[in-house]
């Protein structure tokens, strides 16, 4: 086991690497320089002086190579620079959007948790049933309505006519319900669905049969055996989905004023804050890759087969 | 492994009760009576605005926004009803006969929020600042006018200026870059440009008092404050980017008041005035929308295209269909209630008949089978340019395309967020541009003055009016003006400058636009400000 982890962790450094370099040249292909950026963002006018003076400045005149090394030695101390816009570190900023951006996350994934999953079992278990026929009607409203409208109707509901809930901000739990419910919807049909299809191929499977055989109940076959291995594409998906959502969901966030990752990337794209934009960019791809191996290693506790293939 | 040991069907519903609970318990009908029983002891109004409050430096400009700087710091003197010039942190003042030295005697009773006196020292501590960075506030013509500043005693401060420069007064009522912070608010560097404040320390009538970036600011009112002390005790202000959020959080009650110019969008406050819950309000007119023509453009630099634009465009009906009647339509570049802006000038009414003789006549004409006019067969089509982020642009260029189309213009749309737009739109790669005048206290002659000059903080009409070949003589009556000391001629040359603006027909304006105020029936003293930007927090009040 920890074998299988101290590898999949050294395939982590060149995928990496690789994320920083390409972080690092896209945004040296997007047009606009970086200093004339910085210069209109202070309100300073970009006369060639100062352009010039600035490039020495933030090291831009040096060849690309050094550039990247430089950067790249500072990113390895957490030093993602300064921001354009609030003149504050990059890190800090990204640190202080991180945690509404969690905390939605989390509480969308609890939503998720709960609600696709009972559903999607019991649609297995009842296939052709009325709950599987609601449930299917449910997963295709999930999919297809977008977040924005679905959001304004909760708050419609809930919170302007039926005053359970805060409109909108951050602050007590209360203030969570609506946005993360809001950001798990999308997904609840996904899951519900994929976890109903994974449940009825197994529960074909032989062992399912020789269970049986043996005279377990029901309840336990599925419980104890068909759930754990339809469970596996299920984890596969919420990682993914994960790393999405930890990425920020700008549509909800907006909506909900949620002051989270979503915002803090577009405003930083909007104003052209390069340090900002390529801080994001870089964590965003490192949460997504961390969260894929968090996936991987889960894997491997659900599938022994995994493992033992990983230690051969 | 976890699964193993517990049932799976009792953890789900354990889950499912605890989830349950969490779900119930978060229900705010205890919190709300709460807040009901807080209200009472200390008065709050909670408003919205589309962005943080900035880091409240008077000195500096983006992302800070006027009307949090203007709740904390204040000017010598205040843009007053109708252009007034009112004494404020200072009392009274005298100017030279020439023109070219203002000696202010300042208020006595004035306080910092941290104690620390304001006096003659502190207010050239503050010009010098700020002239220390003069390139950065080039846009504003008096820094570029001031020659020296000086501390007469302890409550007198003087300016001298290089030429006597009219609008002096009225550009110190900005709020900003010439508003004063406190001893302690300097940085070691005493440079408030470069590196910002220490805290936001100002004379105003709040204190910033809790601050969460991009979510909410709290204002507490200053107890030292030497004016009229506001009426309620704290401000909250929540950062809402969305319009439709922000309406439905006011119908909560979660805000009192909604406040502004683009803050809803026309249908919301619509339907907001019509349900007839709720009090709203329009300002006068406070600025004009306009569309700039690109004078350096083969078919924008004819007059008669120009002109001919001026007359396909029907104003009313964008007024009836995208404004609901709200807005008032414009036939001048400024609102005429300004001051030296009403001229006497024949509007360009809506005359489609009018616009396609004036197109023939430009030599842009109708070609048989084909759906747009030709000049040397080349296809009359124009670039549009517009701010992707602003939604009324957005239908206003919609329904240009679709009306200019059955004259054979073929309109191309271009649109662009916020930052990208203003670059496109400085370099003058357009042809039209949706634009709008700054409002008072900055028109007519601040707006005007940046015409004039090639500067990063100006505005794109230079580069746009560059093809006129009256442009020269334009800039000199405008440089003019701005330092003529006789009433009568300057009258006569913003007459003269408008008359030609107009009858070059560069602008077309659409509308003038106003603020937007929708209140709760127990909110009082929302009142529209002299100064746009100013949201009316002193005066509000809660019953």
């Amino acid at each position: 086991m920890g074998w299988f982890i101290v590898k999949r962790l050294t395939s982590l450094i060149p995928i990496l690497l690789g994320i920083s370099l390409i972080t690092f040249i896209l945004l040296h292909l997007i047009p606009g320089d970086p200093a004339v950026a910085y210069l209109r963002i202070s309100h300073i006018p970009p006369t060639d002086e100062a352009v010039a003076a600035l490039r020495v400045e933030l090291g831009l005149n040096k060849p690309l190579y050094i550039q990247y090394l430089d950067w790249l030695g500072k990113v390895l101390q957490l030093d993602l620079g300064m921001s354009y816009v609030s003149k504050n570190a990059v890190w800090d900023e990204i640190l202080l959007h991180l945690f509404p951006t969690i905390q939605l996350t989390c509480a969308s994934l609890i939503f998720i948790v709960v609600i696709s999953l009972p559903i999607g079992m019991i649609s297995a278990i009842y296939k052709g049933k009325f709950v599987d026929q609601f449930s299917r009607i449910v997963a295709f409203v999930s999919v297809s309505m977008p977040s924005f409208w679905f959001g304004f109707l909760l708050i419609y509901l809930l919170s302007v006519k039926l005053d359970l809930f805060p409109v909108l901000g951050r602050g007590t739990l209360a203030h969570l319900v609506l946005p993360s419910l809001t950001l798990a919807f999308g997904y609840i049909g996904t899951y519900m669905r994929l976890l109903r299809a994974s449940m009825l191929e197994n529960l074909n499977e032989p062992f399912v049969m020789y269970a049986k055989a043996r005279g377990l109940r029901q309840r336990l076959i599925v419980s104890r055996h068909v759930l754990k291995k339809s469970l596996l594409p299920v984890i596969t998906g919420l990682g993914m989905s994960l790393g999405n959502m930890l990425g920020g969901a700008v549509i909800v966030e907006t909506i909900f004023a949620w002051p989270g990752m979503g915002q803090l990337f577009v405003t930083s794209i909007l104003n052209q804050d390069y340090p900002m934009i390529q801080g994001c960019v870089l964590f965003m791809s490192v949460i997504f890759v961390v969260c894929n191996l968090l996936v991987d290693i889960m894997y491997s506790f659900l599938d022994p087969r995994i493992r033992w293939e990983g230690e051969k | 492994m976890f699964l193993k040991k517990s049932n799976l069907f009792r953890s789900f519903v354990g889950l499912l009760v605890m989830f349950t609970i969490f779900v119930a318990g978060c229900s705010n009908t205890t919190k709300d009576q709460e807040n009901a029983s807080d209200k009472e002891k200390t008065k709050v109004v909670t408003f919205s605005w589309p962005g943080d409050i900035g880091d409240l430096n008077p000195h500096t400009y983006f992302p800070n926004e006027f009307f949090s700087q203007a709740m904390v710091y204040e000017p010598l003197v205040y843009y007053g009803e109708g252009g007034e010039i009112k004494p404020w942190l200072a009392e009274s003042w005298d100017i030279s006969k020439d023109g070219k030295e203002y000696v202010f005697h300042l208020r006595k009773d004035v306080q910092f929020s941290d104690g620390s006196p304001f006096n003659a020292e502190i207010v050239k501590k503050n010009f010098d600042t700020v002239l220390d960075n003069r390139k950065q506030h080039e846009w504003v013509e008096l820094i570029n006018q001031i020659k020296s500043t000086e501390v007469v005693d302890e409550y007198t401060f003087k300016l001298t200026l290089h030429n006597s420069y009219y609008p002096t007064l009225q550009e110190l009522t900005y709020v900003r870059p010439l508003r004063f912070v406190g001893e302690a608010a300097f940085p070691d560097s005493q440079n408030t440009f470069k590196d910002g404040l220490k805290s936001p320390i100002g004379t105003g009538p709040w204190v910033l008092s809790e601050y969460k970036k991009n979510e909410f600011a709290v204002f507490e009112r200053n107890e030292q404050y030497w004016g009229t002390k506001p009426k309620v005790d704290k401000v909250v202000v929540k950062v809402i980017t969305d319009g439709e959020s922000r309406v439905l959080a006011f119908e909560k009650k979660e805000l009192d008041f909604i406040f502004g110019n683009g803050v809803i969008s026309q249908d919301s406050f619509q339907f907001l005035k019509n349900s007839g819950k709720y009090e709203t309000k329009l300002s006068e007119p406070t600025a004009t929308r306009t569309l700039l023509f690109n004078t350096n453009n083969e078919a924008t630099k004819d007059r008669k295209v120009r002109l001919a634009l001026n007359h396909a465009f029907n104003k009313q009906a964008v007024i009836d269909n995208i404004f609901y009647g709200m807005e008032e339509k414009a036939d001048t570049l400024f609102p005429p209630v300004l001051d030296y802006t009403k001229i006497n000038v024949d509007p360009y009414e809506y005359d489609a008949a009018k616009a396609e003789q004036l197109l023939d006549e430009a030599g842009w004409k109708k070609v048989e089978g084909k759906p747009f006019r030709e000049k040397d067969g080349k296809e009359l089509q124009l670039e549009f340019l517009f701010n992707s982020t602003d939604n009324i642009q957005k239908s206003i260029a919609e329904f240009v395309q679709g009306d200019f189309r059955k004259l054979g213009i073929d309109i191309k749309l271009t649109s662009q967020e916020s930052n990208t737009f203003w670059k496109t739109a400085f370099q003058g790669k357009y042809d039209l541009l949706f634009t709008s005048t700054w409002s008072v206290p900055f028109d007519p002659h601040s707006y005007l003055a940046a015409i004039t000059t090639d500067s990063e903080n100006g505005s794109p009409d230079y580069t746009a009016l560059l093809g006129l070949p009256e442009k020269k003589e334009i800039d000199q009556k405008i440089k003019k003006v701005l330092l003529t000391t006789d009433e009568k001629e300057r009258k006569m040359l913003y007459t003269d400058i408008l008359m030609t603006l107009h009858e070059q027909a560069v602008y077309l304006p659409i509308s003038y636009q106003s603020n937007v105020a929708v209140y709760h029936k127990n909110i009082s003293g929302v009142d529209f400000l002299p100064q746009e930007v100013e949201v009316p927090l002193t005066s509000i009040d809660v019953k």
